[in-house]
């Protein structure tokens, strides 16, 4: 279906969140303030890779208005931090890897003060090699960023013998693609309010995408039971990923509890840039290989991931890249290795489509390298080579069986923008793509390009699931996830789920979130998995608790249980004849019935796990979303400058259960990717970052969004499918940047291996078309 | 550190008349957010590049972070905080445009989103796509991709010119 407003019917519903979005009325973390709070500000490392010689904060602990200085003698716990793997200094004791290591920070009465107060800190440093290439980092004369060495993981997928099989191919690509360290730039940066409570206990007040992980984290850090810190984590302005791990948390909570009153902390724009995650800069070498026939017989990939100075998720980044550098394709020979390396760049880690982006890009340009060197169209060259439903999963695993892949091609081969594309195939009809009233030096080309993408955390790492369902006191049917809203649309979906199930209103139903204290443990929000996680468990909740109230009422009526059932304010009682309803008639309120209940009588928990491929591979994925991209692009080939005109997007995921959502997630992923491909890169030399801002970072405004953009859901599941909706956070982003390429080459001749696009590579004298790239 | 001294800087906002004490080099925006408790104002770049801070003053958008106290001392200023439909507790078009269409996600561009539709709307109230992209390329938002911006941006065009509301209405 053609995901719009009009073909969305009654689901087409305005956010539950949205008014007070809206009106401004909405407080963010950082927003609040509290009475007596203190400004909190981290200094941060002045070099990129240093030994620290001395600390002196006397000076800072001495200036009036200050009120509490921290440094690594303050922590009193693990003094590590790490979603995966806790190997970053909450505040560097000896040596610094970033400069976005933290050394001291300080709480002061206002922020004027703290700032000033971190400039009389007295640190003295040994200045250590930079080191910003991965290859150099795994020279033996590199310095050892870390005790084990500067290999953070490696990945290894072998199958058949690649080496071999490609002497024997009739033609062979091989090329190497790298991608930029591109940045979240959610619009909120990081933040928030850290409160001391007169019982003891600490409330932190900021963005994450998993409360109880922040909470385990932070109570490592103090050494305090868990139970003793509440953490409250929605509403976000914008993550992405890059709120994942901890940020600000760790300084915001030493200092209150140092200072005794509140304390907040919010970054600046630069700060942000500075400490804050990027993804991963990946160069990705791929040597492929088919027959005479075109058909793909081994696929070689050398992957090499710039983890930065820590490691947070590097590893499970890596795994994802390995797992999608070989696209939703049959190969009989596989010869995959990837290593993720520390280097004194910024930290990279999770960020949207998490290494899938990257090893798509490079996928993809193989396929249409392959297809042009043979002489095929691109998208029957990939249905020729695609996947079967039956097929093991890319790393021969066991995956949940769909039609998800062969449904997007289908799909966006009748879109009218490959349509397009195929009257125009041949290299000569080019300029007619043209727009004849445009000049000659600007050209216009179509692309495509497909994406296999994996939702959940994969084979062997704890995914837990769970979830809470009640009928409370207020007499709303309430429904608590340790899940977090940070624009994603989370709460809306889940309003819309409840209100198919129990058939009652908006107004009767009560949404918890994004608070440790008010929900049960029930996973993250990342890698796509909410929507599936909370769909699953509101099933396993939906009977247990219906039949319950159902049966209060029962009692207190005496109407017969089979005639029950829940509606809008409360239990109706609906007499059916021949399955159609011939009457309705109120019952009893809900809340009535929440006035009856005895202790917890009508809340219901479970936990489950994301499911997960039963074969032992290691981040393996179960579930995949599938989605094929269609784009238009026009090149100025006088300044190089490439505008998308035209995209078209298709996603199998399941029911498009919040379509504003749903088309939101994929216009949002789509743009984010074109920036991915063609202006966004935090450019760093030795060590430092050079943009360290909007100004200079360049994410895509309005004026750069296409004039069109399509996206059409394929909403079938297999019969009976036990997962229900699957997450689309992800793949909107993950297969526009290759779609983009292709249509350059198209309009251009060029073959792009670097992102983001370098204008300097399109721009060539008018009228002249060259073959190039290609190498057989 | 030697205390600045203040200037009584006045101004009415959301046409309500404010007066505080605050050093003539003290940012619009921290007045708002910090002193004047009005956080619907949001803080992201400032450095006058994402529209987060964007308010009305005397009826032009302006980037808040950009602009002194002295700047602004006597104008009339309008923030998100201050614009409603035609009584206070009714949405404006622009926002009820903003929740149909799906016109924000996070929703931490969307007051000076809204702020600088405003001001596009009075000036031009019925705007070609390619006006609504002048008008709004101040701000940046990273979540919507734009495109439910855009649609909310041409549905309000035509309820603003369908209630012919009478604008700006701030209230009290
Ligand atoms: S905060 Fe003012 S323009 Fe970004
Ligand atoms: S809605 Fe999040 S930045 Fe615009």
């Amino acid at each position: 279906m053609l995901l719009n407003r009009q073909n969305s019917g009654e689901r087409w519903r305005k956010r539950r969140d949205g008014k007070e979005k809206v009106t401004g009325e909405l407080r963010y973390l950082t927003d609040m303030t509290a009475e007596g709070m203190l400004y909190g500000r981290v200094l941060r490392s002045s070099h990129p890779h240093a030994r620290i010689l001395s600390l002196d904060t006397s000076a800072a602990e001495n200036h009036e208005g200050v009120v509490a200085v921290i440094t690594h003698r303050d922590v009193p716990g693990l003094n590590r931090f790490g979603i995966a793997v806790p190997d970053q200094p909450a505040l560097c004791e000896d040596t610094v890897r970033y400069i976005g290591d933290a050394i001291a920070a300080v709480a002061a009465i206002t922020p004027e003060i703290a700032a000033y107060a971190l400039s009389l800190i007295r640190v003295e440093y040994e200045v250590m090699e930079t080191i910003t290439d991965p290859m150099r980092a795994l020279e033996d004369t590199a310095p050892r960023l870390h005790p084990q060495g500067n290999v953070l993981h490696r990945t290894q997928v072998k199958h058949g013998d690649a080496a071999r099989a490609l002497q024997n191919c009739a033609y062979v690509v091989k090329e190497i693609y790298s991608t930029p360290r591109q940045m979240h730039a959610y619009m909120e940066t990081e933040g928030g309010l850290f409160i001391p409570e007169p019982d003891g206990r600490l409330t932190v007040y900021a963005p994450t995408q998993h409360g109880y992980k922040d909470r385990m984290q932070i109570a490592r850090i103090l050494d305090w039971e868990e139970e003793r810190i509440r953490v409250i984590s929605s509403p976000i302005g914008g993550s992405f990923g890059g709120k994942d791990e901890l940020n600000v948390q760790p300084y915001g909570s030493l200092l209150a509890l140092k200072s005794g009153r509140p304390v907040k902390m919010h970054n600046s724009r630069m700060e942000s840039v500075r400490a804050g995650l990027k993804r991963h800069p990946m160069k990705i070498e791929m040597e492929t290989g088919m027959d005479e026939h075109g058909r793909l017989k081994a696929h070689r990939v050398r992957i090499v991931a710039d983890t930065g100075a820590y490691a947070t998720l590097g590893a499970p980044v890596l795994n994802f890249a390995t797992e999608h550098c070989m696209g939703p394709y049959r190969w009989e020979h596989m010869d995959v290795e990837g290593i993720s390396v520390y280097t004194n760049n910024g930290v990279s880690g999770e960020f949207r489509g998490f290494g899938g982006n990257q090893a798509i890009f490079a996928m993809e340009g193989q396929m249409d390298r392959l297809a042009e060197l043979i002489g095929m169209d691109p998208w029957e060259f990939r249905m020729l080579n695609r996947r079967y439903p039956d097929d093991p999963g890319p790393l021969q695993q066991e995956i949940w069986r769909t039609n998800g892949l062969e449904q997007v091609m289908q799909a966006l081969a009748q879109s009218s923008l490959w349509q397009r594309r195929r009257a125009m195939s041949d290299p000569s009809a080019y300029d007619f793509l043209s727009d004849a009233s445009s000049p000659p030096w600007i050209k216009r080309g179509i692309g495509a390009a497909l994406a296999m993408h994996g939702a959940g955390l994969g084979y062997g790492i704890d995914d837990p699931a769970g979830g809470r369902l009640s009928l409370n006191a207020a007499g709303q049917i309430e429904a608590a996830f340790s899940y977090e809203e940070f624009g994603q649309g989370l709460i809306t979906t889940l309003e819309i789920m409840l209100m198919d199930l129990f058939h009652c209103t908006s107004e009767d139903i009560s949404i918890v979130i994004g608070d440790t204290d008010r929900v049960p443990h029930s996973g993250s929000s990342t890698a796509s998995r909410s929507t599936t996680m909370a769909w699953m468990g509101l099933q396993r909740l939906k009977n247990p608790f219906l039949q319950a109230i159902l049966q209060k009422a029962h009692d207190m009526t005496g109407i017969p249980l089979e005639q029950l059932t829940t509606g809008e304010q409360g239990i109706w009682q609906v007499t059916l004849e021949d399955d159609t309803e011939v009457s309705r008639e109120w019952v009893i309120s809900y809340r009535e019935i929440a006035a009856e209940a005895q202790g917890n009588e009508f809340t219901f928990d479970t936990k489950f796990s994301y499911p997960t491929t039963p074969d032992e591979v290691v981040g393996g994925h179960f579930l995949y979303t599938y989605a094929a991209v269609a784009a238009e692009v026009e090149v100025n080939t006088l300044s190089g400058h490439v505008r998308l005109l035209d995209t078209y997007h298709t996603v199998a995921a399941g029911p498009a259960i919040n379509p504003m959502g749903f088309i939101g997630q994929i216009e949002g992923g789509s743009v984010m990717a074109l920036g991915f491909t063609l202006t966004e890169d935090a450019v760093m030399e030795e060590g430092h970052y050079m943009t360290r801002n909007m100004d200079t970072y360049m994410i895509p405004g309005i004026q750069d969004m296409h004039t069109s953009l399509e996206v059409e859901a394929i909403e079938d599941l297999p019969e009976n499918d036990p997962f229900g909706p699957r997450g689309i956070g992800e793949i909107g982003s993950v297969a526009l940047a290759p779609a983009i390429t292709a249509a350059i080459r198209q309009a251009t001749g060029t073959w792009v291996t670097q992102l983001p696009v370098a204008r300097d590579q399109l721009i060539r004298p008018a009228g002249v078309w060259q073959q190039e790239g290609v190498r057989p | 550190m030697t205390k600045t001294t203040g200037i009584q800087w006045q101004a009415v906002v959301n046409g309500k008349a404010r007066e505080i004490e605050v050093p003539p080099s003290r940012r619009l925006l921290d007045i708002l957010r910090e002193d004047l408790d009005l956080t619907g104002t949001k803080i992201s770049c400032e450095i006058g590049r994402c529209g987060a801070c964007m308010v009305l003053i005397d009826g032009e958008p302006m980037n808040s972070c950009l602009m002194m106290a002295y700047q602004c001392a006597g104008s009339e200023i309008t923030t998100i905080e201050g614009l409603h439909g035609e009584t206070a507790e009714e949405l404006h078009p622009i926002q009820e445009a903003f929740l149909e269409e799906g016109g924000f996600q996070c929703g931490y561009c969307t007051p000076g989103m809204i702020i600088s539709t405003k001001a596009l709307l009075d000036r031009i109230p019925q705007p070609g796509e390619q006006e609504i992209k002048e008008g709004l390329c101040g701000n940046l938002c990273r979540c919507t991709g734009y495109g439910g911006i855009m649609r909310a941006v041409e549905s309000a065009a035509d309820k603003c010119a369908y209630r012919s509301l009478p604008s700006p209405v701030v209230g009290p």
